[in-house]
């Protein structure tokens, strides 16, 4: 790709935000144009997810922009980050924009939360009624409790553990290395939902199980608030700002059975398609050595061990050896999720976890790291390698 | 669990057959494959000539979780359940679970069988269970 990111901005992140996702989306844009050196009037694009319920005409009507050339969504709500930002590089390129801002707002903890069942389903009586083909929560396996994504996390991680013949001891060990290593992050991060909230291994291991084999600390946090990028061309960008990070590659999956959730995919114990690193990589002409720092979207700690092995990092069953000698941690051989992750900054559908990426690179994050290049995947869904073209 | 599909699903021939008490699938009539969920053409050979087979009910323990934490008001009485992923003898997942109150120990890749489940009068669900789960 031949476009860089030149802002990033965002409201606080919080369990209430007290104000529209509308108001939320403006306010993060101006904050990341503020940051790029950039005017509201230089906006020619717009992306967002299908799944954000303020549409780009919202933003087009409050900042009273004048000159919107392209505008498009990429599907779902977080998945598909880097495929958002593969969609706004590629219009960029073809001349179709020059300044592309994507955005994401949810009031994802006051409003509708994606972890419960009544975003699902309907009440008849005593019965509860599935309307949708599609998952989470659709016909074929609402019925039997499947209802919010947490589960089929849930799913994920045991077919892992049964696959690679895990104990629970290990498998425990394995999930707690990243849900403790990640709250230190957080603890040193002003920005996050956990700042102020230690983890022990010992509190890991001995909190509530949602759903096994998952407890409470392998999930993220539902949060309020609104994210914003803007990228421009990588020529643009030379003449602005010496902070520009450029997006060396971007690619988006899917493949057969991979939606919805996977449920159908041929194996559910890794998430990518086989070629997936391959292609991402070999657009960049980078291999898996060369990363510094790995943004990993762990909606479920169970994404990082799947994420490290699909693209390469790590051999196949070899995670939990990788993250129980804390190879994740900030002197480990691949810092993953320096802000705290999903688990423990916020759940901000991976827009958070590019802008510490970009952080990283711009070497202005709190937990920072010897960072050059910069890997960001999201399950098996969309990836991206940020670094200096 | 009381979670049912609205009913202009119910009226498909997936369901239609389940309330009957057995398990069809969605199959090809040219390559003979099956698959699911139901689409209007087949997957392997793109015929559009699919129709509907009765399953072995033969499958394999893909994967499971036992769900501790009721997400919805309604579910707080059935927690703990089990949700199962199961692999069918003809290569088609499903989503199953155990039925409430049996007793079983699960490995992933162990083997099961098909145990369709009235749970009213129009509905039933494809459980399925251990081989030996019924003799034990």
């Amino acid at each position: 790709m031949k476009t860089s990111i030149v802002g990033i901005g965002q409201t606080e992140f919080s369990t209430n935000s007290g104000r529209s996702e509308l108001k939320l989306a403006l306010e993060a844009i101006l904050s990341a144009l503020d940051d790029a050196g950039l005017e509201v009037n230089d906006i020619d694009g717009l992306v967002r997810y299908t799944w954000d319920n303020t549409s780009e005409a919202a933003i087009v009507n409050a900042l009273g922009l004048p000159s919107l050339k392209y505008y498009g969504e990429t599907e779902f709500g977080g998945v598909n980050c880097c495929g958002a930002i593969a969609q706004a590089s590629a219009a960029i390129q073809a001349g179709l924009a020059s300044c592309v801002v994507f955005y994401r707002a949810l009031n994802a903890r006051s409003g509708v939360r994606f972890g419960r069942g009544e975003r699902v389903l309907s009440e008849d009586g005593d019965a509860l009624i599935s309307h949708q083909p599609e998952p989470p929560g659709d016909i074929y396996s609402a019925p039997f409790g499947l209802l919010v994504p947490g589960q089929h996390h849930a799913l994920y991680a045991q077919s892992y553990k049964g696959h690679y013949g895990l104990s629970d001891e290990r498998f425990t060990e394995m999930l707690g290395s990243v849900a403790v290593t990640q709250r230190r992050y957080a603890n040193n991060n002003p920005r996050a939902l956990m700042k102020d909230r230690s983890l022990t291994m010992d509190d890991y291991k001995n909190a509530r199980v949602i759903s096994e084999p998952l407890r409470i600390f392998d999930y993220c946090l539902e949060t309020d608030g609104a994210m914003a990028i803007v990228l421009v061309s990588q020529e643009r960008a030379r003449s602005m700002s010496a902070k520009a990070v450029d997006v060396l590659s971007a690619s988006q999956y899917i493949f057969p059975g991979s939606v919805p959730m996977y449920l159908y995919a041929k194996d559910t114990y890794s998430l990518a398609p086989p070629e997936a690193g391959e292609v991402l990589f070999g657009r960049a002409g980078l291999k898996p050595s060369d990363i510094d720092v790995a943004m990993v979207y762990d909606a479920t700690s169970m994404m990082v061990p799947l994420a490290l092995e699909d693209f390469g990092f790590i051999g196949r069953g070899e995670a939990a050896d990788f993250l129980i000698s804390g190879q994740n941690g900030p002197n480990g051989s691949l810092p993953v999720n320096t802000h705290g992750g999903l688990l423990s900054e916020g759940y901000f559908h991976g827009l958070n976890s590019i802008a510490e990426g970009v952080r990283q690179l711009r070497g202005e994050s709190s937990n920072q790291m010897k960072a050059d290049t910069v890997f960001m995947t999201l399950r098996g869904a969309s990836s991206m390698i940020m670094g200096r073209a | 669990m009381n979670i049912k599909p609205a009913k202009q699903f119910l009226e498909q021939p997936y369901w239609q057959h389940l309330a009957k008490g057995k398990l069809f699938l969605n199959s090809c009539n040219d390559c003979g494959s099956s698959h699911h969920p139901p689409s209007p053409i087949c997957p392997k050979c793109r015929s559009f000539n699919t129709g509907w087979k009765e399953a072995s009910g033969k499958a394999t323990l893909n994967s499971f979780t036992v769900v501790r934490h009721a997400v919805h008001p309604h579910l707080e009485q059935d927690v703990p359940y089990i949700v199962t992923l199961v692999d069918l003898e003809e290569g088609v997942r499903l989503v199953s679970g155990i039925p409430a109150g049996m007793e079983v120990d699960l490995k992933v890749g162990m083997a099961l069988e098909c145990k369709v489940i009235q749970k009213d009068e129009d509905f039933a669900l494809p459980y399925f269970v251990p081989v030996d789960a019924d003799k034990a």
